[in-house]
């Protein structure tokens, strides 16, 4: 019976985990950067959802497209203006710049934000689903719904339309690509805007369960790390497999080693998986 | 000609290098001023609390001041505090300290906040013989070191745990399981031990302890845990915001121990409004409470009158960090009104002798540096307001049991 | 005399005197930032060694450094073992465990690999967190006070202390910059795959730099443990320890000698000057900063050097 529990509180999260690592493997992938921003624009995002439900009284799991859409455009003129020209310098220029960034976006936001922590409070309160003795808030259950369905949204864009079309053969090679009259650079920014919408509705389905601050921005990045190597960079289904698993094996590790270990128990996975196996449970080399 | 290009290129970096030295150095207090030196975490992770404790640091010298000063021997000392932000980081606040007192020339200093900062600080001002402050470390592990420097307001963590498991022991015989859930930090752990000692000393079986990561978001694992060993007593200890979380997350797993016992968290009013309904019946305790009624001999003359003071200056009413703020800075000034000057080893002398009579408590300092005269009430939330439920004396409430879902 | 020697007999004279003038008129504070600049300077060169020589971008300084600050705490607290030993022991620790974890790591390129090192640190830190008998876990550690003289004294010995770090950190980058060891990291920073081919063991050279990084690191946190007498694992093995010495680096010029150092110097006054006059942004502004060398000055300050004398 606690085991049923315990599985469910692992799965409750994974829909939502793998929104909170889509963006951040789709940046990863397609651009080759490591986007160390990615854990602030979540928070971001998060913000966002917050004062739409202050002034609004929106429901942050209903207004994540919006907090997306909001980043979406200044994400864009960033990768245009300034990540460009760090496009295909060495892994440390990227590193270091996107880290400048993100301690820039971290600091602003504790300035204009403090530190306290923020929490959107449904009044009435959402409540449980009782599943015949196993508790399943409603809270994690349609974070996790939504993510799933904006991780599937976003592959099925990659799919179908054109400009996810382009993103996949600028990722696959990108000479071709510019040889078939694919404006590469353009691509590229919508990629990482693409990546930032991900992560900004990735944080307002956060805002719907957990505390925000500027503070926990790291914990979210560290998250997406484990969540695509776990699952493979450069595949949408591998980044739900990761977020999955993840929320499994913090929930599991969790009963067996104790809280303080749960994220740790992660990290060291992720190091084997590095070591042993970096292309993770589904990854490829392309990005379908 | 490169050579000499590449020489003045050096040079200025050199410059460049030194300029932080040529900033204004700031000589030596003024002979009618006693300066104080307050690091304070205004930026970072702890900046909520280093607001609180700003917010009575301020409230203080607005008082002395406005009453003419500190009145040291034959003359009338204006009061100056010099705030540094050490960002929430140790490193820093051990650095600023040495700052204070080497380059700012403070007479005294406050401790930075917490345990943690204080007791790295306090190894710092030891060395310079430099009277400190500690307004909010209770950890015996801070002043374990022997230093004559340091005197901290709050009395010892087992002050805290022991009143509460007195009362369980005598009102709830039938009590016999305790889950403790610690924040993996120095206060917060600390206190843990201390419960987990008063539970055993009274023949309650600890059936769970486990420490949770500082900055964890998501307790629901932990907790699920914890109902599986069914305790009829939760202890959990952190920070305001881990406190928020985790009773949230306790009603999401219908966890329902017949007594709640949370610290640092229920006695702000800011946890009473985000956990609403769910702060029914949780217990804690803490040094000190807007509540409490003692009269005093400092510039606020009683409690009450401090509250009063408080609410009119900053629109609410005072929390313990807050009232920490200003009861260092009024036990300082007792000691140096009766040192008669600001002499550091007469007042260091006065400090020690202890027995101020304070709006905060009680206080006189023990062996260690801790204080060791008063007894931090328990509190119990009770239809959505404190009521103090220990020491009898103080209470205006009885302690029920029995934790909403 | 070569040009290069000439500008390490510059650097040389102008450290000694530096010091000289330090300890002969320096307050405490003063002592303080300076030896703060030892420190970043230790650590940059440490990271030079695997970051710059090597390009391998390694986050695992952080790592090392906390590993190095227990050892030397755990060692001289519970085991009082003095500190001309303890410090050593904990500099070998941390250089063995660097060793294995080259072994672990180093086949990984590019981004796999800076992400195992950065996560190295966490999971360091999260052991020692658990590992409360030993370590004292999140209620940090004491360190004994060294005997080494009063107030005064106190920041004197550490001053030469770190300064020492400094020095053999040098000492050891200039040996592997002008000995075989740099030209096969080297070779290796160009192109990892040609280096192995004409036959150069690329992975003992890239293990013989992350194990001297460690070694200088672990020495490092050594001896800031002594210093501030009291640790705790989120405060030395901070990320901010990995990435500052790379800014530094950056700055100064990597895969040099002397670049690494005067870009310790240049950032701390930096932070300084940011620090007293922008009280509440600071941080901020330095982000911003990093992210203007990053786009305009990517050689970092020699690239200004090369301007001006091109211009001139």
């Amino acid at each position: 019976m606690t085991y049923l529990q315990v599985l469910i509180n692992g799965l409750a999260l994974g829909g939502l985990y793998a929104c909170i690592a889509a963006g951040f493997s789709l940046v990863w992938g397609v651009l080759n950067i490591i986007n160390l921003l990615h854990g602030s624009l979540i928070v971001l995002g998060a913000y966002l959802a917050y004062f739409a439900h202050q002034a609004w009284g929106i429901s942050p799991f209903v207004f994540a497209p919006a907090a997306g859409l909001a980043l979406f455009l200044p994400a864009f003129l960033i990768q245009r203006t300034i990540l460009e020209r760090v496009m295909g310098k060495p892994v440390l220029a990227t590193l270091i710049l996107t880290f400048g960034l993100n301690l820039f976006l971290d600091n602003a936001m504790l300035y204009g934000f403090k530190a306290d922590f923020r929490k959107v409070i449904f009044d009435p309160p959402l409540g449980l689903l009782d599943l015949g003795g196993v508790l399943l808030p409603l809270d994690r259950f349609y974070a996790t719904v939504a993510g799933l369905a904006l991780v599937l949204a976003v592959w099925a864009l990659l799919r179908t339309t054109h400009f996810g079309r382009a993103i996949v053969a600028v990722r696959m090679d990108r000479e071709a690509a510019a040889l078939m009259g694919i404006e590469v650079p353009r691509t590229y920014a919508l990629a990482f805007a693409l990546g930032a919408f991900m992560a900004g509705a990735a944080g307002s389905l956060l805002s719907g369960i957990f505390p925000i601050s500027p503070v926990a921005s790291s914990l979210y990045l560290g998250k997406a790390f484990v969540i695509c190597v776990l699952g493979g960079l450069g595949s949408l289904p591998g980044v739900i497999a990761g977020g999955f698993a993840l929320g499994l094996i913090e929930s599991f590790g969790t009963l067996a080693l104790g809280p303080e270990l749960a994220l740790t128990v992660a990290f060291v996975l992720l190091i084997l998986l590095l070591m042993f196996r970096p292309t993770g449970l589904l990854g490829r080399q392309g990005f379908q | 000609m490169s050579l000499r290009r590449t020489l003045s290129q050096r040079t200025l970096w050199a410059a460049f290098a030194l300029l932080p030295l040529l900033s204004p150095g700031i000589g030596q207090a003024a002979q009618d001023t006693l300066r104080i030196g307050a690091p304070l975490p205004l930026t970072g992770a702890l900046a909520p609390e280093g607001t609180k404790l700003r917010q009575g640091y301020e409230l203080w010298l607005d008082q002395v001041n406005a009453q003419g000063g500190i009145k040291a021997g034959d003359r009338q000392l204006r009061v100056e505090l010099r705030f540094y932000d050490y960002q929430s980081s140790t490193p820093k606040a051990v650095q600023l300290t040495e700052k204070l007192i080497t380059d700012d020339r403070v007479d005294f200093l406050f401790s930075p906040f917490g345990s943690g900062a204080a007791k790295a600080a306090s190894a710092v001002a030891e060395k310079n013989g430099v009277p400190f402050l500690a307004s909010s470390a209770s950890s015996a592990e801070v002043f374990d070191q022997g230093y004559r420097n340091l005197f901290g307001l709050y009395t010892d963590n087992s002050t805290l745990s022991e009143p509460i498991a007195d009362l369980i022991h005598a009102r709830l015989p039938k009590v016999s399981k305790v889950a403790i859930l610690a924040r993996n930090d120095l206060y917060p752990l600390s206190l843990a031990n201390e419960f987990e000692k008063s539970a055993r000393k009274r023949g309650i079986e600890v059936v769970y302890f486990e420490r949770y990561a500082i900055g964890t978001l998501d307790h629901a694992a932990a907790l699920a845990k914890l109902a599986t060993t069914r305790p009829d007593w939760v202890v959990i200890t952190g920070y305001i915001n881990d406190l928020i979380l985790v009773r949230r997350q306790m009603a999401d797993q219908h966890i329902a121990p017949e007594v709640l016992t949370m610290i640092n968290g229920p006695a702000y009013d800011e946890w009473i409004r985000a956990v609403g309904p769910q702060a029914e019946n949780v217990t804690t305790a803490s040094w000190f409470h807007p509540v409490l009624s003692y009269k005093s001999d400092d510039v606020f003359g009683s409690t009450g009158r401090f509250v009063e003071l408080f609410r009119q200056k900053y629109g609410s009413a005072p929390d313990f960090t807050q009232a920490s703020g200003a009861a260092v800075g009024v036990i300082l000034q007792q000691a140096i009104e009766r040192a008669g000057g600001v002499d550091r080893d007469a007042v260091r002398a006065e400090l020690a002798k202890g027995g101020f009579n304070t709006f905060f408590a009680p206080v006189s300092f023990g062996p260690s540096g801790m204080a060791d005269s008063y007894i931090p009430p328990v509190y119990q939330i009770q239809d959505g307001k404190v009521q103090v439920i220990y020491p009898r004396e103080l209470a205006t409430g009885e302690f029920r049991t029995g934790v909403g879902r | 005399m070569s040009r290069k020697s000439w500008q390490g007999l510059i650097l040389v004279a102008a450290g000694a005197a530096g010091t000289a003038a330090l300890l002969g008129l320096a307050d405490n504070y003063v002592l303080r930032l300076a030896t703060t600049v030892g420190m970043y300077a230790a650590l940059a060169l440490a990271w030079n060694l695997v970051g710059g020589y090597a390009g391998y971008p390694s986050f695992a300084t952080a790592a090392f450094f906390g590993l190095g600050a227990y050892t030397a705490g755990v060692l001289q607290s519970a085991v009082s073992l003095p500190f001309p030993l303890a410090w050593p022991a904990a500099a070998a620790v941390a250089a063995a465990f660097a060793a294995a974890l080259g072994g672990a790591i180093l086949h990984l390129r590019g981004h796999y690999f800076a992400i195992a090192s950065l996560v190295v640190a966490d999971v360091l830190r999260e052991l020692t967190n658990m590992w409360t008998d030993v370590t004292g876990g999140g209620m940090g550690l004491n360190l004994p006070l060294l005997d080494v003289g009063g107030v005064a004294g106190q920041a004197r010995f550490y001053f030469l202390a770190m300064g020492l770090m400094a020095a053999l950190a040098t000492l050891l980058t200039w040996w592997t910059d002008r000995g075989r060891l740099g030209m096969a990291l080297r070779c290796i920073e160009q192109n990892e795959n040609a280096a192995q081919v004409i036959g150069l063991d690329t992975r003992r050279a890239k293990a013989a730099a992350l194990t001297l990084s460690g070694l200088i690191a672990g020495g490092t946190g050594a001896v800031y443990a002594s210093w501030v007498t009291y640790i705790d694992p989120t405060d030395v093995y901070d990320v901010l320890l990995s990435v500052k010495p790379i800014l530094m680096a950056l700055l100064g010029g990597v895969g040099t000698v002397a670049g690494p150092i005067v870009g310790a110097l240049a950032f701390l006054a930096l932070e300084e000057v940011l620090w007293r006059n922008v009280l509440e942004f600071h941080a901020g502004l330095l982000g911003l900063l990093v992210v203007l060398l990053v786009l305009f000055l990517p050689d970092g300050l020699r690239a200004l050097r090369r301007r001006a004398a091109a211009g001139g």
